[in-house]
Protein backbone atom coordinates (compact mmCIF):
# COMPACT_ATOMS: atom_id res chain seq x y z
CA UNK A 1 0.00 0.00 0.00
CA UNK A 2 2.89 2.07 0.85
CA UNK A 3 4.94 1.54 -2.03
CA UNK A 4 1.62 2.23 -4.43
CA UNK A 5 1.55 5.57 -2.39
CA UNK A 6 4.70 6.17 -3.38
CA UNK A 7 4.31 5.36 -6.93
CA UNK A 8 1.69 7.92 -7.27
CA UNK A 9 3.49 10.65 -5.55
CA UNK A 10 7.04 10.32 -7.96
CA UNK A 11 4.60 10.08 -10.99
CA UNK A 12 2.83 13.15 -10.11
CA UNK A 13 6.32 15.32 -9.03
CA UNK A 14 7.29 13.90 -12.16
CA UNK A 15 4.02 15.24 -14.02
CA UNK A 16 5.20 18.73 -12.13
CA UNK A 17 8.42 19.47 -13.23
CA UNK A 18 7.70 18.63 -16.85
CA UNK A 19 5.39 21.04 -16.93
CA UNK A 20 7.49 23.37 -14.93
CA UNK A 21 10.41 22.72 -17.55
CA UNK A 22 7.75 23.78 -20.75
CA UNK A 23 6.81 26.74 -19.45
CA UNK A 24 9.58 28.12 -18.46
CA UNK A 25 12.09 26.57 -21.33
CA UNK A 26 13.24 29.05 -23.57
CA UNK A 27 12.96 28.02 -27.69
CA UNK A 28 15.79 30.49 -28.50
CA UNK A 29 16.25 33.58 -30.67
CA UNK A 30 13.29 34.18 -32.65
CA UNK A 31 13.84 35.48 -36.00
CA UNK A 32 11.81 38.43 -37.32
CA UNK A 33 9.64 36.46 -38.99
CA UNK A 34 8.92 34.29 -35.67
CA UNK A 35 8.47 37.80 -33.80
CA UNK A 36 5.83 39.21 -36.82
CA UNK A 37 3.78 35.69 -36.23
CA UNK A 38 3.86 35.62 -32.55
CA UNK A 39 2.60 39.45 -32.48
CA UNK A 40 0.21 39.01 -34.93
CA UNK A 41 -1.00 35.21 -33.34
CA UNK A 42 -1.99 37.70 -30.65
CA UNK A 43 -3.99 40.45 -32.25
CA UNK A 44 -7.15 40.14 -33.23
CA UNK A 45 -8.73 40.99 -36.95
CA UNK A 46 -10.63 44.09 -36.14
CA UNK A 47 -13.32 43.75 -38.78
CA UNK A 48 -13.47 39.94 -38.58
CA UNK A 49 -14.95 37.65 -36.19
CA UNK A 50 -12.77 35.37 -34.13
CA UNK A 51 -9.79 35.28 -36.40
CA UNK A 52 -6.47 35.99 -35.37
CA UNK A 53 -4.59 39.67 -37.85
CA UNK A 54 -2.01 36.11 -38.46
CA UNK A 55 -4.71 34.16 -40.21
CA UNK A 56 -7.00 36.86 -41.61
CA UNK A 57 -6.95 37.60 -45.07
CA UNK A 58 -9.20 40.79 -44.47
CA UNK A 59 -7.47 44.11 -45.63
CA UNK A 60 -7.81 45.75 -42.24
CA UNK A 61 -5.44 42.61 -41.04
CA UNK A 62 -2.78 42.76 -43.54
CA UNK A 63 -2.55 46.72 -42.59
CA UNK A 64 -1.91 45.77 -39.45
CA UNK A 65 0.29 43.26 -40.27
CA UNK A 66 2.52 45.29 -42.40
CA UNK A 67 2.92 47.73 -39.46
CA UNK A 68 3.83 45.15 -36.99
CA UNK A 69 6.29 43.64 -39.71
CA UNK A 70 7.54 47.60 -40.28
CA UNK A 71 8.04 47.86 -36.53
CA UNK A 72 9.38 44.90 -36.21
CA UNK A 73 12.00 45.43 -38.97
CA UNK A 74 12.68 48.65 -37.49
CA UNK A 75 13.51 47.18 -33.78
CA UNK A 76 12.63 49.96 -31.99
CA UNK A 77 9.78 48.23 -30.09
CA UNK A 78 9.43 45.02 -28.20
CA UNK A 79 6.59 42.77 -29.06
CA UNK A 80 4.60 43.92 -25.96
CA UNK A 81 5.13 47.06 -27.47
CA UNK A 82 4.08 46.59 -30.91
CA UNK A 83 1.45 44.75 -29.11
CA UNK A 84 0.55 48.41 -26.97
CA UNK A 85 0.77 50.25 -29.82
CA UNK A 86 -2.01 48.39 -31.64
CA UNK A 87 -4.21 48.32 -28.58
CA UNK A 88 -3.93 51.94 -28.43
CA UNK A 89 -4.92 52.61 -31.89
CA UNK A 90 -7.73 50.00 -32.15
CA UNK A 91 -8.78 49.12 -28.31
CA UNK A 92 -8.73 46.44 -26.27
CA UNK A 93 -10.60 44.44 -27.78
CA UNK A 94 -8.71 43.50 -30.19
CA UNK A 95 -6.02 41.63 -28.01
CA UNK A 96 -7.15 37.69 -28.10
CA UNK A 97 -5.00 36.97 -25.16
CA UNK A 98 -6.84 39.79 -22.48
CA UNK A 99 -4.21 41.70 -20.01
CA UNK A 100 -3.71 40.45 -16.36
CA UNK A 101 -4.22 43.80 -14.54
CA UNK A 102 -7.47 45.76 -14.55
CA UNK A 103 -10.90 44.26 -15.69
CA UNK A 104 -9.34 42.51 -17.85
CA UNK A 105 -7.86 40.24 -15.20
CA UNK A 106 -11.18 38.89 -14.47
CA UNK A 107 -11.15 36.62 -17.18
CA UNK A 108 -7.88 35.27 -15.86
CA UNK A 109 -8.64 35.54 -12.00
CA UNK A 110 -12.50 34.57 -11.92
CA UNK A 111 -12.02 31.08 -13.70
CA UNK A 112 -10.16 30.07 -10.67
CA UNK A 113 -11.67 31.95 -7.93
CA UNK A 114 -14.73 29.68 -9.12
CA UNK A 115 -12.85 26.42 -8.93
CA UNK A 116 -11.35 26.64 -5.99
CA UNK A 117 -15.05 27.95 -4.19
CA UNK A 118 -16.17 24.64 -6.19
CA UNK A 119 -13.54 22.42 -4.87
CA UNK A 120 -13.94 23.90 -1.21
CA UNK A 121 -17.97 23.04 -1.88
CA UNK A 122 -17.44 19.62 -2.69
CA UNK A 123 -14.67 18.87 -0.35
CA UNK A 124 -16.85 20.40 2.55
CA UNK A 125 -19.81 18.29 1.23
CA UNK A 126 -17.74 15.25 0.76
CA UNK A 127 -16.38 15.44 4.43
CA UNK A 128 -19.80 16.45 6.21
CA UNK A 129 -21.30 12.56 4.40
CA UNK A 130 -18.53 10.88 5.48
CA UNK A 131 -18.63 11.79 9.39
CA UNK A 132 -22.28 11.32 9.42
CA UNK A 133 -22.44 8.71 12.11
CA UNK A 134 -25.08 5.62 12.03
CA UNK A 135 -28.15 6.45 13.55
CA UNK A 136 -29.33 5.16 16.98
CA UNK A 137 -33.04 3.65 16.74
CA UNK A 138 -35.25 6.03 18.54
CA UNK A 139 -37.72 3.82 21.33
CA UNK A 140 -40.52 4.23 19.00
CA UNK A 141 -38.37 2.57 16.04
CA UNK A 142 -38.01 -0.52 18.63
CA UNK A 143 -41.31 -0.18 19.45
CA UNK A 144 -42.84 -0.62 16.12
CA UNK A 145 -40.13 -3.67 15.19
CA UNK A 146 -41.02 -5.44 18.18
CA UNK A 147 -44.86 -4.99 17.38
CA UNK A 148 -43.85 -5.54 13.70
CA UNK A 149 -42.37 -8.93 14.64
CA UNK A 150 -44.75 -9.89 17.56
CA UNK A 151 -47.48 -9.83 14.46
CA UNK A 152 -45.19 -11.99 12.39
CA UNK A 153 -44.97 -14.62 14.87
CA UNK A 154 -48.94 -14.63 15.35
CA UNK A 155 -49.19 -15.13 11.66
CA UNK A 156 -46.59 -17.91 11.80
CA UNK A 157 -48.36 -19.48 14.56
CA UNK A 158 -51.63 -19.21 13.10
CA UNK B 1 -40.05 24.39 0.74
CA UNK B 2 -37.51 26.93 0.64
CA UNK B 3 -35.90 25.39 -2.66
CA UNK B 4 -39.57 26.43 -3.68
CA UNK B 5 -38.77 29.78 -3.20
CA UNK B 6 -35.07 29.87 -4.24
CA UNK B 7 -36.00 28.67 -7.87
CA UNK B 8 -38.43 31.48 -7.60
CA UNK B 9 -35.86 33.99 -6.69
CA UNK B 10 -33.19 32.28 -9.65
CA UNK B 11 -35.17 32.24 -12.32
CA UNK B 12 -37.02 36.17 -11.01
CA UNK B 13 -33.64 37.23 -11.51
CA UNK B 14 -32.76 35.31 -14.54
CA UNK B 15 -35.91 36.83 -16.28
CA UNK B 16 -35.07 40.38 -15.00
CA UNK B 17 -31.61 40.21 -16.68
CA UNK B 18 -33.14 38.86 -19.97
CA UNK B 19 -35.23 41.99 -20.01
CA UNK B 20 -32.56 44.40 -19.33
CA UNK B 21 -30.75 42.65 -22.01
CA UNK B 22 -33.77 43.14 -24.67
CA UNK B 23 -34.43 46.47 -23.69
CA UNK B 24 -30.68 47.91 -23.73
CA UNK B 25 -30.91 45.65 -27.65
CA UNK B 26 -34.08 48.11 -28.47
CA UNK B 27 -32.78 51.61 -26.91
CA UNK B 28 -29.31 51.09 -28.93
CA UNK B 29 -28.85 53.63 -31.82
CA UNK B 30 -27.21 52.15 -34.76
CA UNK B 31 -23.29 53.00 -35.03
CA UNK B 32 -23.49 54.77 -38.47
CA UNK B 33 -22.43 58.76 -37.90
CA UNK B 34 -21.61 58.38 -34.24
CA UNK B 35 -19.02 60.40 -32.68
CA UNK B 36 -16.94 57.78 -30.88
CA UNK B 37 -14.36 57.33 -28.55
CA UNK B 38 -10.56 56.74 -29.14
CA UNK B 39 -7.65 56.57 -26.94
CA UNK B 40 -6.32 59.21 -29.39
CA UNK B 41 -8.42 62.14 -28.37
CA UNK B 42 -6.26 64.80 -26.62
CA UNK B 43 -3.26 63.08 -28.07
CA UNK B 44 -0.94 64.59 -30.68
CA UNK B 45 -2.12 63.27 -34.14
CA UNK B 46 0.22 60.17 -35.03
CA UNK B 47 2.54 61.01 -38.20
CA UNK B 48 1.72 61.13 -41.48
CA UNK B 49 3.92 61.23 -44.43
CA UNK B 50 2.63 60.40 -47.53
CA UNK B 51 1.94 61.53 -51.30
CA UNK B 52 -1.19 62.73 -52.54
CA UNK B 53 -2.56 60.95 -56.02
CA UNK B 54 -1.53 63.41 -58.10
CA UNK B 55 2.07 62.57 -56.34
CA UNK B 56 2.63 66.07 -54.47
CA UNK B 57 3.93 65.54 -51.28
CA UNK B 58 2.27 65.76 -48.12
CA UNK B 59 2.95 65.99 -44.25
CA UNK B 60 0.47 66.60 -41.38
CA UNK B 61 3.11 68.21 -39.30
CA UNK B 62 3.29 71.05 -41.97
CA UNK B 63 -0.45 71.70 -41.41
CA UNK B 64 -0.47 73.07 -37.83
CA UNK B 65 -2.16 76.32 -38.00
CA UNK B 66 -4.78 74.84 -39.39
CA UNK B 67 -8.13 72.30 -38.47
CA UNK B 68 -7.45 69.35 -40.53
CA UNK B 69 -9.68 67.08 -41.43
CA UNK B 70 -9.12 63.38 -42.29
CA UNK B 71 -12.11 61.38 -44.38
CA UNK B 72 -10.79 57.97 -44.96
CA UNK B 73 -12.51 56.37 -48.16
CA UNK B 74 -13.12 53.69 -50.78
CA UNK B 75 -14.88 54.23 -53.95
CA UNK B 76 -16.51 50.70 -53.64
CA UNK B 77 -17.98 51.24 -49.64
CA UNK B 78 -21.81 52.56 -50.14
CA UNK B 79 -21.42 54.77 -46.67
CA UNK B 80 -18.87 56.62 -48.61
CA UNK B 81 -20.67 57.01 -51.32
CA UNK B 82 -23.94 58.09 -49.50
CA UNK B 83 -21.82 60.59 -47.50
CA UNK B 84 -19.47 62.51 -50.48
CA UNK B 85 -22.13 65.22 -50.90
CA UNK B 86 -21.88 65.92 -47.49
CA UNK B 87 -18.47 66.59 -47.47
CA UNK B 88 -18.66 68.41 -50.85
CA UNK B 89 -21.28 70.75 -49.14
CA UNK B 90 -18.96 70.75 -46.08
CA UNK B 91 -15.67 71.85 -47.83
CA UNK B 92 -17.57 74.48 -49.95
CA UNK B 93 -18.79 75.83 -46.41
CA UNK B 94 -15.41 75.62 -44.94
CA UNK B 95 -13.36 77.67 -48.17
CA UNK B 96 -15.63 80.74 -47.24
CA UNK B 97 -14.44 80.48 -43.62
CA UNK B 98 -11.45 82.62 -42.80
CA UNK B 99 -10.35 79.97 -39.93
CA UNK B 100 -11.86 77.32 -42.39
CA UNK B 101 -10.95 73.66 -41.82
CA UNK B 102 -8.75 71.27 -45.02
CA UNK B 103 -10.34 68.88 -46.03
CA UNK B 104 -8.59 65.21 -46.74
CA UNK B 105 -9.27 62.25 -48.43
CA UNK B 106 -7.07 59.30 -47.03
CA UNK B 107 -7.43 56.59 -49.71
CA UNK B 108 -8.04 53.01 -48.03
CA UNK B 109 -7.44 49.99 -50.20
CA UNK B 110 -8.47 51.16 -53.28
CA UNK B 111 -6.34 52.25 -57.16
CA UNK B 112 -5.75 55.74 -57.69
CA UNK B 113 -7.40 55.35 -60.77
CA UNK B 114 -11.11 54.38 -59.03
CA UNK B 115 -10.56 57.62 -56.46
CA UNK B 116 -10.18 59.82 -59.51
CA UNK B 117 -12.83 58.42 -61.60
CA UNK B 118 -15.46 58.46 -58.29
CA UNK B 119 -14.06 62.62 -57.82
CA UNK B 120 -14.33 62.92 -61.50
CA UNK B 121 -18.01 62.56 -61.80
CA UNK B 122 -18.87 63.25 -58.04
CA UNK B 123 -16.87 66.53 -57.04
CA UNK B 124 -14.89 67.16 -54.45
CA UNK B 125 -11.28 69.01 -55.49
CA UNK B 126 -9.70 68.68 -52.50
CA UNK B 127 -6.27 66.32 -52.00
CA UNK B 128 -6.71 62.88 -51.96
CA UNK B 129 -3.67 61.27 -49.47
CA UNK B 130 -2.08 57.34 -50.48
CA UNK B 131 -1.98 54.89 -47.56
CA UNK B 132 -0.98 51.65 -49.47
CA UNK B 133 0.28 49.96 -47.13
CA UNK B 134 -2.22 50.92 -44.20
CA UNK B 135 -0.16 52.36 -42.38
CA UNK B 136 -2.04 55.62 -42.07
CA UNK B 137 -5.04 53.31 -41.06
CA UNK B 138 -3.25 51.57 -38.61
CA UNK B 139 -1.88 54.80 -36.75
CA UNK B 140 -5.78 56.57 -36.40
CA UNK B 141 -6.70 52.62 -35.66
CA UNK B 142 -9.14 53.02 -38.60
CA UNK B 143 -11.11 49.35 -39.46
CA UNK B 144 -13.98 49.91 -41.57
CA UNK B 145 -14.39 53.35 -43.92
CA UNK B 146 -15.53 55.74 -43.57
CA UNK B 147 -14.24 57.28 -40.42
CA UNK B 148 -13.59 61.09 -40.11
CA UNK B 149 -10.87 62.58 -37.94
CA UNK B 150 -10.68 66.56 -37.14
CA UNK B 151 -7.09 67.74 -35.76
CA UNK B 152 -6.76 70.88 -34.13
CA UNK B 153 -4.46 73.54 -35.10
CA UNK B 154 -1.98 72.61 -32.40
CA UNK B 155 -1.62 68.67 -33.93
CA UNK B 156 -4.29 67.48 -31.18
CA UNK B 157 -6.66 64.92 -32.11
CA UNK B 158 -10.45 66.01 -31.46
CA UNK B 159 -12.98 64.12 -33.30
CA UNK B 160 -13.60 60.79 -34.48
CA UNK B 161 -16.69 59.60 -36.42
CA UNK B 162 -17.03 56.21 -37.21
CA UNK B 163 -19.15 55.43 -40.08
CA UNK B 164 -21.42 57.54 -42.64
CA UNK B 165 -21.69 60.95 -42.18
CA UNK B 166 -25.48 62.58 -40.83
CA UNK B 167 -26.32 65.83 -42.71
CA UNK B 168 -24.68 68.64 -40.40
CA UNK B 169 -22.94 67.00 -38.12
CA UNK B 170 -19.45 67.51 -38.93
CA UNK B 171 -20.24 71.03 -39.13
CA UNK B 172 -22.36 71.30 -35.59
CA UNK B 173 -19.13 69.44 -34.18
CA UNK B 174 -16.02 71.77 -35.63
CA UNK B 175 -17.89 74.38 -34.61
CA UNK B 176 -18.04 73.36 -31.24
CA UNK B 177 -14.96 72.31 -31.13
CA UNK B 178 -13.35 75.94 -32.63
CA UNK B 179 -15.67 77.10 -29.89
CA UNK B 180 -13.58 75.55 -27.33
CA UNK B 181 -10.22 75.20 -28.81
CA UNK B 182 -9.43 77.96 -30.92
CA UNK B 183 -6.91 80.25 -29.26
Amino acid sequence: MKTKKSVWLAMLLLVCLLLAFGATRSGGPLTQQDRIDLVTSHLACPTCSGESVFVSRASAAEAIRTEVARQVGAGIRTDDEIISYIEQRFGSQVLLVPRSTGLDSLVWSLPVAVLIIAMSLLVSAFVRWGSRKSSTPSATDEMLVKDALAETSQDDEG
Amino acid sequence: MRSKYLVKIVSSVVALVLVLLLWVLIISKPSDGQVARSPLLGQPAPSIVSTTIDDQPFDLQRRKGSWVVLNFFNSTCVPCINEHHLLVDFANREATNDNGAELYTVVNDDSDGAVRDFFSKNGGDWAKLKDDNGAIAVAFGVARVPETWVIDPNGLVRLRVTGELSAGLLEAQLDKLRAEFSS
